[in-house]
């Protein structure tokens, strides 16, 4: 394009700086807030009010904050189960079926105990408590390990797999906590029998414990992959399987690997919310809404380019966005999906944005020297 | 050198003050010539030397930042390559261009502007098949092109542009993956697309002597500038090789006499299947002893690649027994065999020697990442993994701007150097090298081979496969031509004649000494 003597130009990057990644998601933010004012103005509300009761709801209300902040451990958690394989080149799309075998293999546990139908049964929280989250990171893993197998073995596309096996899960689930199912709540709702109050989690500063644990893994996930072996043969794979297998990686190994420890951590989704959330601790009759809430973790850990630590604050925002949206559909007698219309313009423009990962403007000058201006810089 | 004819007077392309510049570097800098009509005008240069950025802007990929494009005397502006091929510019790229799945008539009709919505084979076929018998090709046009070999493939591509009506033809590295009969034949060929009247430019790295064979004019470039221009007929290969480089290159390699120490490979019976589960490597045995070069001489395609990849442990062997220094490593897997001392430098160095993303440290971790003096407990040291990486860069000579430059930013003798230092670095028993000068310029193939001769004074054994047989008689000690997955002899470097080995590499059966 030019303009007068000067012109602007698309060029290739050749690298992204982790700023120029920050700015171009903010940016892509701001822009989907714009957009989203056209919701507002339809339905006859003042975009400002708009946007300050969802953004007061989420982040600075009393009875919100800790909404959105159980929320965000949710999708931060399915986030790094996508993001392990995604640096392996491998897509899990397998968290909602990775997220049921995580309920069930933790409530599987207090079901040994003879939980069921005992809400005062004495179990000392100190080994319950572990038992139930190494039962939904086993169950977890273990499903996400026949999509890795599969692909490692008999290269079987792992997106259609975790796909069906999500399919399998929900159907498990439903057999398990309805209609007579074993672990069917003994009142007779269709959802599963309470956990006992003795294993009830423990809040930290108001929040459930399980916050630490997704900030402890943040951390360790992003220091596996930046200083060692394991991470360096997985990131090896998910650039260039044929360079890895030539450095002697074992290619049937890395899927495997990567599935089991994403669906570990997608059990232990599972465990956050089903198991150590206050005023739930069952496997609640949404629990089909929670594993379409899985999906979030693909965009949340795409935005964040794989980076664990990134992840952090989009999680936080996309928890904030669906929990206040909600709240101010209700409060501003808005019609319903208000919340989803917001992610769903959000989404689009954060995909459309990342465009700006791969290309930049720059600024030609009449003298011809090139320097980047305006947003990418 | 061919005669002069007459119609060669003609001007037909001409460029005039081209320069091209990328951020932080020039990559051409006032490039002029002239290329007329009926004459073979080759462009020389080693890589980096700004020969694929003047081919883009020929072929309307780039434009010039300066400097103006004629054709047939008239001002040209290429927007891009389309506005190229309707003037009368042909390409064919190094890399194939072509449909695999589809026959070879198909591939030619692919975005013929005339082929219309409905097909007419008949007519383009006979069209077609009248271009090939005026210059010598022989190709079955319903064959897939996936049946093809390399030669065939490149010709698929020369008459494609012939039938779209090219008056020039530039040709990228024509005889890099041809065997010496189908070179032959190319050039047969080019001589008679030169003799009707067309103007061939070929892009060379450095086959000098072909240089020498075909073309009326060379034009050589270095550091994006002309250095020099020659009529082909006052042109040594010295001299080519002298302004190419910039200084003088020794063409002959001096043999390195090394004593024949106790073997260190073993291969015996070995046979491997490919990718399409046909016996690509059947029944091979050798031995190579330390301190020796075993060179096998074959055109790409013929089972030398399932070789080197059985070796390695990449592709399971399908019979036969392998030993490294008397132990059975057949089925060790690849790791094992790299710490046993197996060095492997594949010929795909960009797509399997290298990972493009990672930088240059990380790349030298490839062949280090599993030892525990670099990696402590699962722990990489990136600092003394950097030590290494700038030690190896400085004593191969890598020109890199640093080690955290990522490698593909690497030009392609640059990335050799790098994937050499690195598996040489590891002292390995058992080298194995496939094409390791393809696509290098002179001064890097002169470099890379002086360290295979290095490492054969060092001990090693080394299996060098090579395309070229000047390069396999020069440094091998034994010399093993592979025609289809079969060796076709093992003949001592004293006794291997370049004809010979030649012919055997087209499959012919070895001469019979009389008894």
């Amino acid at each position: 394009m030019k303009i007068g003597e000067h012109e602007l130009k698309l060029v290739k990057r050749v690298d992204l700086p982790w700023w120029n990644a920050m700015i171009i998601s903010i940016i892509s933010v701001i822009v989907a807030l714009i957009l989203f004012s056209l919701v507002f103005v339809h339905s006859g509300v003042n975009p400002l009010t708009g946007f300050k009761e969802i953004f007061q709801f989420a982040f600075l209300n009393r009875n919100g904050l800790p909404l959105t902040i159980n929320r965000s451990i949710f999708i931060f958690l399915c986030t790094c189960a996508f993001i392990i394989p995604y640096r392996a080149g491998l897509w899990n799309i397998g968290m909602a079926g990775q997220l049921y075998a995580g309920a069930l293999g933790a409530f599987g546990v207090m079901y040994l105990f003879g939980a069921k139908g005992d809400p005062n049964l004495y179990i000392a929280p100190g080994i319950g408590i572990p038992l139930m989250m190494i039962g939904a990171m086993f169950a977890g893993g273990a499903i996400g390990g026949i999509a890795g197998f599969l692909r490692g073995r008999f290269n079987v596309n792992e997106i259609v797999t975790t796909m069906m096996l999500n399919s399998i899960g929900f159907w498990f689930i439903s057999y398990m906590v309805k209609e007579g199912g074993p672990f069917m709540n003994p009142v007779g709702r269709s959802e599963s029998f309470d956990l006992p109050l003795s294993v009830r989690a423990p809040l930290v500063f108001g929040a459930p414990f399980t916050m630490i644990v997704a900030l402890l893994l943040a951390i360790l996930l992003y220091w596996v992959f930046a200083k060692t072996r394991i991470g360096y043969k997985i990131k090896s794979y998910g650039l260039n399987p044929l360079a890895a297998k030539y450095s002697g990686i074992n290619p049937q190994v890395i899927p495997v690997l990567v599935f089991v420890l994403g669906g570990m951590i997608a059990g232990l989704a599972a465990y956050h919310y089903f198991g150590a959330m206050p005023g739930v601790f069952k496997i609640a009759r949404n629990y089909a809404e929670f594993g379409d809430l899985s999906f979030y973790g693909i965009i949340c850990g795409l935005i964040a380019q794989g980076n664990p630590l990134a992840a952090i604050p989009v999680s936080l925002l996309f928890g904030g966005l669906t929990n206040g949206g909600r709240f101010a559909q209700g409060k501003l007698q808005m019609g319903f999906g208000v919340d989803y219309a917001l992610l769903g313009v959000m989404m689009i423009t954060m995909v459309v944005l990342q465009f700006f990962y791969r290309y930049k403007i720059v600024w030609i000058k009449p003298e011809k020297e090139i320097s980047d201006v305006g947003i990418i810089r | 050198m061919p005669t002069e004819n007459q119609t060669k007077e003609k001007t037909v392309l001409e460029a005039r003050g081209i320069t091209k510049r990328f951020p932080g570097c020039c990559a051409n800098e006032q490039i002029n010539f002239a290329i007329k009509q009926g004459e073979v005008h080759a462009i020389l240069g080693e890589n980096g030397a700004g020969k694929t950025t003047l081919m883009n802007i020929l072929f309307g990929l780039y434009q010039p930042d300066e400097g103006e494009l004629f054709f047939n005397g008239e001002k040209v502006d290429f927007k891009s390559p389309l506005d190229a091929i309707e003037k009368g510019i042909g390409m064919v790229h190094q890399k194939r261009k072509l449909v695999q799945a589809h026959s070879v008539i198909e591939n030619i009709m692919l975005g013929h502007p005339d082929s219309g919505k409905i097909l007419n084979f008949k007519r383009v076929k006979k069209e077609v098949s009248e271009l090939c018998e005026q210059y010598g090709f022989k190709l079955d046009l319903d064959a897939k092109v996936w049946q093809l070999s390399e030669g065939q493939k490149q010709s698929v591509e020369i008459i494609k542009a012939l039938y779209r009506g090219a008056k020039v033809l530039i040709l990228d590295e024509p005889t890099s993956a041809l065997s010496p009969p189908e070179t032959r034949n190319l050039l047969d060929s080019i001589m008679s697309m030169v003799e009707s009247g067309l103007a061939v430019v070929p892009f060379i790295t450095h086959k000098l002597p072909i240089v020498l064979e075909i073309s009326h004019h060379v034009t050589v470039l270095r550091n994006g500038r002309v250095t020099a221009k020659f009529a082909t007929a006052g042109a040594t290969e010295k001299s080519l090789a002298k302004s190419m480089v910039g200084r003088e290159v020794i063409i002959k390699l001096d043999k390195v006499e090394v004593e024949r120490g106790k073997p260190v490979l073993e291969v015996n019976n070995l046979s491997a299947y490919n990718e399409k589960d046909h016996l690509a490597l059947s029944g091979v045995s050798f031995t190579i002893h330390e301190g020796e070069i075993f060179g096998i001489a074959g055109v790409s395609g013929n089972g030398q690649e399932e070789l080197a990849d059985v070796l390695a442990g990449l592709r399971k062997a399908a019979s036969g027994t392998i030993l490294l220094d008397g132990n059975d490593i057949t089925h060790d897997s690849t790791l094992e065999r790299w710490r046993k001392g197996v060095g492997y430098v594949p010929a795909e160095r960009n797509e399997v020697g290298t990972i493009c993303d990672y930088s240059l440290i990380e790349n030298v971790a490839m062949n280090y990442y599993f030892e525990e003096e670099y990696v402590p407990r699962g722990i990489i040291n990136y600092k003394s993994l950097r030590q290494l990486t700038e030690s190896l860069i400085a004593e191969y000579n890598v020109a890199t701007p640093g080690p955290d430059v990522k490698a593909k930013a690497l030009s392609g003798g640059n990335l050799q150097k790098l994937i050499l230092a690195r598996v040489l670095s590891k002292k390995p028993r058992l080298i194995i090298v496939n094409l390791p000068t393809q696509g290098l310029d002179v001064g890097a193939i002169e470099f890379v081979q002086n360290k295979l001769l290095q490492a054969k004074k060092d001990k090693a054994a080394i299996l060098l496969i090579s395309g070229e047989i000047e390069e396999a008689l020069s440094l091998s000690d034994w010399v093993a031509p592979i025609y289809e997955g079969k060796f076709m002899d093992i003949i001592p470097w004293t006794d291997a004649e370049r004809d010979n080995v030649g012919a055997m590499m087209a499959g012919m059966k070895p001469k019979v000494e009389s008894l």
